[in-house]
């Protein structure tokens, strides 16, 4: 496990890690959005043969960073399964018993449209726009005025950052982004792709560099 | 032959008609009516249509002397493959006038995008005796049930235009359907007859053709003299700055008296783009061609490009600016000149197009050139040189392409199923797949079948069924959307275009549009549009008065120059170097653009290679120029950037055009004359074309057709948007995901297979590198940019590679804002 990077924001201590999700000190919470589980096997329902050690990757992922990390609650904020039910939730469900004392949550995203019956089967909580905790909120599409909170933390986007260098030489990585009032998280999920965003000045930008986290701004 | 009841018949027709058949075309009769396959190579306008569909009748009138009249024989005797849809209604609508005269009770079908579905279903309860069909419409016909009794009666496969599908995969689609077709009647099978315009492997294009009946056959030449005046467009100024689409439009002034003068002019315009801003640019410099002057290219509405080819059949028309789409085809026969604007690329596309005018026997073609830049002068002396030579170019068929035959399987599959051991032998016999391993068969139907790499219990993966010792797709979906998947034309997602207030415009690339804010106006069909919305899958437009529009540029239309034009080039700048009095007037004219050339740099003569290096605002800058087309520059500028990044940790940007390729950098490129012949050398060159492979772009660019043909990208069915969503991955992300986790797929080892065959082909790179082995590699420091390295400059495409750590990298970059 690489080491996550250090940041402070609304006097809260959180970690950001290149394996793309945010461990919030106080709170002692893992955050993670966007992991589209179940896609490939959404997509092998359909005749296409993605490989499915993509999604075992992701879980194994997930695994690791609760043994380092040691969280008493995971917050996803939305679309943590991709589409329809399919047998890959059954894996999940078989890894969620293994880990039961770990107390979930999810925010609702546009791709959350298993029967509510299944989240609750397997002991997560659905919060259908917005939850709160401490000065923090957590939404899956940020808009201008959710309410209420002092910082919000969203995802949807899978946002990623254009560099530019000398020589006319680009890249395109994904990113922790934080602008003044709410920050996107990079997409977990391996079977995902980039969605350009565009910070300004006042924003933060933490790229995701292979193994290490970078600050820009 | 001669005195058969079939040759005396269509003699006498014809004698009655005061006609005479070619030589050719009896040569062509003889083989077809003893049952023979083989090849007419005819330039168009010769009546090649008639050699073989007339072939086919005499043999029939010979089988059948007493009733060929009378009865119908009720089963399809002549299938006719033609690459083109426009090409259909003349062929068919020739074919029944003549079997009307002669007679003869057959009907003629058409099987392609257009056909109703209540002609469908009369096809299927009754095929006609002839039936004309595109290659993805005659596999849509062996998706269907009963497939096999509708095809066993063919006596005659006829390929029309085969230079055409040859070399594409739409040609491999040919393939696979003849071994098909041959196998239903493994004892008596068809013959088979390709008409082909003249390629540099005329040969292996009959038999790639013939391979599954075991490649043997004829070769009917058409040895008719085409006489041919070639003439450029001048400048008068020539510009020492050449930049490509610059120069063009400035000429337009130079081609109207040329227009006004011929009673009908083709403009070939190499992209779609241009042909918009060469429409107006025309229109404005001569307002009264109005109503006489059409556009036609591939994004313009079917009934529109169907009016224009019709008016131009008829006359009506002055002057069409059009593209690649009018390639083929019909006999427009009022056309006497035709303008090709920007160069060609390659030699047999310019005789082609020549070819349109003119298109009676015996008359002449009459082609212009006209630049886009001023170097591409240099091209129109070398195509001259060529076409006296006859340097015509092969067109190398498509090899083990696997997306294809992953798309054949499951079209067998969707129909009848498929034995798994029997198809095997029967791709082998095609050309394409002959190499064919019996464990990537295997792999393939193993991939269909069970959808690779899986976790067993937790599966749902979906395709094919194993029924009855076949293999079968049931879902009665699943084989709809294979239907509207059938194919190997790949374009990008594709937007209707029309106005708010109802009629249909034509249709636009998303790529495009999706750039554009509402408000923006841009340009389609000649016309100015102001985008107002876009809503569901159609850009809604109203007119617009704006002088100032956005172009759209297609991403297609790059086309590379090729290798015989490439050879023929270099022999040109070789003369360039030595101007007199005798050199061609396209080199004459460009001589302030060669002494600038001189001055900065150095014009390289045949036997040297010109290296230039330069320091600008944008970094450090090495021009290399081989002059042997983009596709081997692009090869070699990876190859090259891979060779020095192991001298020390550095990151590229490369670009290349026709005549050179750029690596640009951040930091000095270590490249001086103690060095240059080694980073040059054949040595380790497979090892070093693996490498630089596998770190640029190149491959991942070709996956993108592999993925939509091999299946792997669902394009969604009409009317559920919605649904599609959650399947939707764009092939640079299932690339990704295939590298990392299932790096021995081999639709993803097809995509490197495709660069190594089509560019970095190891024996045209070895003999390249081992000419610049024996050249004097000449190496300068300009003060300022070159005319030569100009235009590689300004283009825009670029690729990366790079031998620094990613950390390194960002350190130095800076994070694009917002504007």
């Amino acid at each position: 496990m690489q080491a996550p990077f250090s940041f402070s924001i609304a006097g809260q201590q959180l970690w950001l890690s290149p394996s793309r999700v945010i461990y919030w000190e106080n709170e002692q919470t893992l955050i993670l959005s966007d992991s589209h589980f179940g896609k490939t096997g959404h997509f092998r329902k359909a005749g296409i043969a993605i490989p499915q050690q993509v999604y075992q990757t992701d879980l194994q992922r997930l695994f690791s960073l609760l043994q380092y990390f040691q969280p008493q609650r995971l917050v996803i904020v939305g679309d943590f399964f991709h589409s329809t039910i399919n047998k890959e939730a059954q894996l999940f469900a078989r890894w969620r018993h293994d880990h039961a004392h770990i107390r979930m949550d999810l925010v609702k995203g546009n791709h959350d449209i298993l029967d509510p019956s299944w989240y609750a089967g397997n002991d997560i909580a659905l919060h259908h726009s917005l939850l709160c905790m401490g000065p923090f909120g957590f939404i899956h599409e940020f808009d201008a005025s959710p309410g209420g909170c002092e910082y919000y933390f969203s995802g949807h986007l899978h946002p990623g950052v254009v560099m530019q260098g000398m020589g006319r030489q680009h890249l395109l990585l994904p990113c922790f982004y934080f602008s003044p009032h709410y920050a996107i998280l990079p997409a977990f999920g391996g079977f995902t792709g980039l969605a350009r965003v565009r910070p300004v000045k006042e924003d933060n930008v933490f790229v995701i560099a292979e193994h290490q986290i970078l600050s820009l701004q | 032959m001669k005195g058969s009841p079939g040759y005396d018949t269509i003699i006498e027709w014809l004698t009655a008609k005061d006609f005479r058949p070619f030589g050719f075309q009896e040569e062509a009769w003889t083989a077809i009516a003893q049952g023979e396959s083989g090849l007419v190579n005819a330039p168009t306008g010769y009546g090649k249509t008639y050699s073989v569909f007339l072939g086919s009748v005499i043999r029939y009138i010979n089988e059948h002397p007493g009733d060929f009249r009378s009865r119908r024989p009720d089963a399809l005797q002549l299938l006719w493959v033609t690459p083109l849809r426009a090409l259909a209604k003349d062929i068919a609508r020739a074919m029944e006038e003549a079997l009307q005269e002669l007679g003869i009770p057959w009907k003629v079908g058409i099987r392609n995008g257009d056909t109703t579905p209540a002609e469908r279903q009369r096809q299927r309860n009754r095929l006609p005796e002839i039936l004309i069909i595109t290659p993805e419409s005659l596999h849509l016909l062996l998706a269907q049930k009963d497939y096999p009794r509708n095809l066993r009666s063919v006596n005659l496969v006829a390929i029309d235009e085969w230079h055409e599908l040859l070399g594409s995969k739409r040609g491999v689609q040919v393939e696979l359907a003849l071994s098909r077709i041959v196998a239903l009647r493994p004892d008596t099978p068809p013959a088979i007859f390709g008409i082909s315009a003249t390629v540099g492997n005329l040969e292996q294009a009959m038999e790639v053709l013939l391979f599954p009946l075991g490649g043997k056959g004829s070769i009917i030449r058409a040895t008719l003299p085409k006489k041919m005046e070639i003439l450029s467009v001048y400048p008068d100024e020539i510009e020492k700055y050449p930049w490509a689409g610059h120069l063009g439009i400035k000429l337009v002034d130079k081609i109207i008296p040329i227009i006004r003068e011929s009673r009908t002019t083709l403009v070939f315009i190499n992209t779609r783009g241009m042909t918009e801003r060469w429409y107006q640019a025309i229109l404005d410099a001569a307002p009264d061609l109005a109503g006489a002057i059409a556009i036609h290219h591939g994004s313009i509405e079917q009934e529109l490009r169907i009016w224009v080819e019709e008016a131009l059949h008829a006359g009506t028309l002055k002057v069409v600016v059009c593209t690649a789409s009018l390639d083929l085809g019909v006999d427009f026969r009022p056309v006497e000149t035709v303008i090709q604007v920007g160069s060609p690329k390659g030699v047999a596309r310019f005789l082609q197009r020549a070819g349109r005018s003119g298109h009676q026997p015996g008359a002449t073609s009459r082609i212009w050139f006209l630049p886009t830049h001023s170097l591409e002068l240099v091209e129109a002396a070398a195509l001259q040189e060529a076409i006296q030579e006859n340097l015509i170019e092969s067109r190398p068929p498509q090899m083990r392409c696997f997306d294809v035959l992953l798309q054949y399987c499951c079209t067998l599959a969707v129909s009848e199923g498929f034995d798994p051991d029997s198809l095997f032998h029967e791709v082998r016999s095609t050309h394409c797949y002959q190499d064919l391993s019996e464990d990537e068969w295997q792999w393939l139907t193993a991939f269909l079948h069970k959808g690779g790499k899986a976790l067993q219990q937790y599966d749902d993966y979906n395709k094919l069924e194993w029924i009855d010792d076949r293999f079968r797709i049931t879902s009665r979906r699943m084989a709809m959307r294979h239907r509207l998947h059938i194919g190997t034309i790949v374009s990008d997602a594709m937007l209707k275009v029309r106005f708010v207030t109802g009629g249909y415009i034509g249709i636009i690339e998303e790529y495009f549009i999706s750039r554009l804010e509402p408000g923006d106006v841009f340009t389609l069909a000649g016309k100015n549009l102001e985008l107002v919305m876009i809503k569901d899958m159609t850009v809604l437009v109203r007119k617009s008065n704006s002088r100032k529009s956005i172009v759209p540029s297609w991403n297609g239309g790059r086309m590379p120059l090729s290798a015989n034009l490439g050879k023929m080039l270099r022999r040109q700048f070789n003369e360039a170097g030595a101007l007199n009095s005798n050199s061609k007037r396209e080199l004459r004219v460009l001589e302030p653009l060669f002494s600038l050339q001189s001055e900065l740099s150095h014009v390289p003569r045949a036997d040297e290679l010109l290296i230039e290096q330069i320091e600008t605002r944008d970094g450090f800058h090495l021009f290399v120029f081989p002059f042997e087309g983009r596709l081997v520059h692009e090869a070699m500028a990876a190859i090259l950037a891979w060779r020095i990044s192991k001298i020390r940790p550095i990151t590229f940007s490369f670009a290349m055009n026709d005549y050179g390729f750029e690596l640009l950098s951040d930091q000095p490129i270590p490249v001086d004359d103690t060095n240059v012949y080694a980073l040059f050398s054949p040595e380790d060159l497979y090892l070093d074309i693996q490498r630089s492979v596998n770190s640029t772009e190149m491959a991942r660019r070709k996956f993108r057709d592999i993925a939509v043909i091999g299946g792997l990208i669902f394009q969604g069915m009409p009317g559920e948007h919605k649904k599609a969503r959650h399947l939707q991955a764009s092939a640079s992300l299932l690339f990704n995901v295939f590298r990392e986790y299932d790096p021995d797929n081999l639709l993803l080892r097809q995509a490197y297979q495709e660069v190594f065959d089509q560019q970095m082909e190891e024996v045209r790179l070895r003999d390249m590198l081992e000419r610049i082995q024996q050249s004097r590699i000449v190496l300068t420091f300009p003060d300022r940019l070159t005319p030569f390295c100009f235009p590689v400059k300004v283009d825009s495409l670029r690729e990366e590679l790079s031998s620094e750590k990613l950390e390194d990298r960002i350190r130095k970059m800076q994070l694009q804002l917002a504007r």
